[in-house]
């Protein structure tokens, strides 16, 4: 069975050899392949170069179509900061008015040149790993999106206090989110993780997201054509679940580290797939022992049921993450995820 | 209306994020004749308290943080339209969020809190290297700089103000705070970075700060 067939049987609730294991390296690929961060999510044969290394070197069941927003940014004229240490943020957003931004063209996926980097990144990845390895494609939700295009401040600032504005502008981007969702699948990406930082509690209350944002989710989910997953971005998520496993399309939820998987497991019933729960902020620090203890409590938790994938909860992995670190997630599925281990 | 029940009200509107109930609450208090300074210390001031306590050891959502901070900054605008009419009399503090983090809106609620309160606030922006931080905190008498950072890459680099604030003996006049999202998630951070204290969320920065000028000997 290869990661392919893993992971989308346990999506389908099919019986597989082991549980998956998803890590996201996307960054960690420049600190194998010795490229600066800069040149990797710029060059798509750079990036390619470093997931498959970091498939070579832990056999993680995906690999991930670049998890740089800010392609998007520069996309709406965003200035773009890099570092040596970290996936790039954006500086500056493109637009310095929500009313501008209304007005302002939307960017073609195709030939807006960040975003086709993105597109040729994953094309690229589908010639090599199409059928093998599961091609995990992701963007940000439309609730946050517009983060992207005229900031943070800006954004929450409409979204709480001009919710008609807020609105005529996510209705403006609602367009290109769903063509830059459907691009990336028709490039090569099989699944979709779609990061809603709105989603999570330590960006909005429950009450924000189910008035101004769930209903983002609800008509833009038909019009992507792929599996989707709805991830927390960075935070928790169980606030919120009872309110999303209806949303059409959607075959799991990426929960945070601090939230319970049983839980989770309560609230998305027996058949939405759940991911995730180990501490994205442990991995650099801790011994492989402590990650290799904390992947056994998931799987232990959650294996059983089924429709559960072992990963980090969060972002890229920092790259000052031992190897070790990251094999020792493999280890605990090799002793308690297997079928021999019985998930138990 | 008296003073308490109008800070109530108040306090009612951070909590549904009602931005313009806010301000006819505060207008009413003017209309009514109350001195602007009172409606800061006996309606604004008792808000955020509450607000605070209400939500110690819990994490506020970024959202929630701002609206409260929005409000604060109205009725400050609505009262003392001008930045130097206002008391300032806690003292200078030197904020910003750390070199390579660009996550700003946390650190401008707790710019808004500290001002609210009292505070002289130097807001340095974000992508402010620790060398920056010590000269502006030495040039303005500060007695706290405030340092941010959303991710666990970037809350590292404040090491590197801890280590200028020791190189140069400033340990014992200047006292270093840091915030954001990271620090709620992995308290252990505060002492990794050097960090001598943090809050939960951007309404108890003032009740930091205090304490941390405080253990500067200043009052």
């Amino acid at each position: 069975m290869n990661s392919y067939q893993r992971v989308m049987g346990t999506l389908l609730g099919q019986p597989v050899d082991r549980l998956p294991v998803f890590a996201v390296l996307g960054a960690y690929g420049a600190k194998l392949t010795g490229v600066d961060l800069r040149t990797l999510y710029s060059d798509a044969a750079a990036y390619v170069a470093g997931q498959q290394a970091v498939y070579a070197q832990f056999g993680f069941d995906l690999v991930m179509t670049p998890f740089v927003y800010t392609a998007l940014s520069e996309a709406f004229g965003g200035e773009t900061a890099w570092s040596e240490h970290q996936p790039p943020n954006m500086k500056r957003p493109g637009m310095l008015s929500v009313a501008g931004a209304i007005k302002a063209p939307l960017p073609d996926p195709q030939t807006t040149g960040s975003l086709a980097t993105v597109l040729d990144a994953t094309h690229r990845l589908a010639d090599i790993f199409k059928e093998r390895v599961p091609i995990i494609g992701v963007l940000p939700g439309p609730g946050i999106m517009p983060s992207l295009v005229v900031g943070m401040e800006r954004w929450m600032e409409t979204l709480l206090f001009e919710p008609d504005l807020a609105r005529q502008l996510t209705d403006h981007l609602t367009p290109f989110f769903v063509a830059w969702a459907n691009a990336l699948l028709d490039a090569g990406a099989d699944c979709l993780v779609i990061t809603e930082g709105m989603a999570s509690a330590e960006i909005a209350p429950r009450d924000l997201f189910q008035a101004r944002v769930l209903p983002l989710l609800s008509t833009t989910f038909p019009q992507v054509r792929g599996p989707k997953v709805l991830h927390h971005t960075g935070g928790r998520i169980n606030h919120v679940l009872d309110l999303v496993t209806g949303l059409p399309g959607l075959v799991g939820v990426a929960i945070g580290s601090k939230d319970s998987l049983a839980q989770a497991r309560a609230l998305v019933g027996p058949n939405l797939n759940l991911i995730g729960n180990l501490d994205n902020l442990a991995f650099p620090s801790v011994p492989d022992e402590q990650i290799y203890q904390s992947s056994r409590s998931c799987i232990r938790e959650a294996g059983a049921a089924g429709h559960y994938i072992l990963s980090n909860s969060g972002a890229d992995i920092p790259l000052a993450t031992p190897p070790e670190n990251l094999r020792a997630m493999h280890r605990a599925i090799a002793d308690v995820g297997s079928r021999s281990g019985a998930w138990s | 209306m008296n003073a308490a029940e109008l800070s109530n009200k108040l306090f009612a509107t951070m909590i549904e994020a009602d931005r313009s109930g806010a301000a006819r609450i505060v207008e009413e208090a003017l209309s009514d004749g109350m001195p602007p300074q009172q409606v800061i210390a006996e309606i604004l001031d008792p808000a955020i308290v509450r607000l605070g306590k209400q939500w110690e050891e819990q994490t506020m959502s970024l959202a929630q943080n701002y609206v409260a901070s929005k409000i604060a900054e109205d009725t400050l605008l609505r009262c003392i339209p001008k930045k130097d009419e206002r008391s300032l009399n806690k003292g200078a503090v030197v904020i910003g969020n750390i070199e390579d983090d660009f996550h700003s809106l946390g650190r401008r609620s707790v710019g808004l809190f500290l001002e609210a309160a009292g505070w002289e606030v130097h807001d340095l922006g974000n992508d402010i290297p620790a060398e920056q931080f010590v000269e502006k905190a030495q040039e303005v008498g500060a007695s706290v700089i405030g340092v941010s950072a959303m991710m666990q890459t970037t809350a590292l680099n404040i090491r590197k103000v801890r280590e200028l604030l020791d190189q140069r003996h400033l340990n014992g006049s200047i006292k270093l705070a840091v915030g954001g999202a990271v620090f709620n998630w992995r308290p252990e951070l505060v002492a990794e970075v050097g960090g001598d204290g943090t809050a939960h969320n951007a309404v108890g920065a003032d009740e930091l700060f205090l304490r941390l000028r405080s253990e500067t000997g200043g009052r």
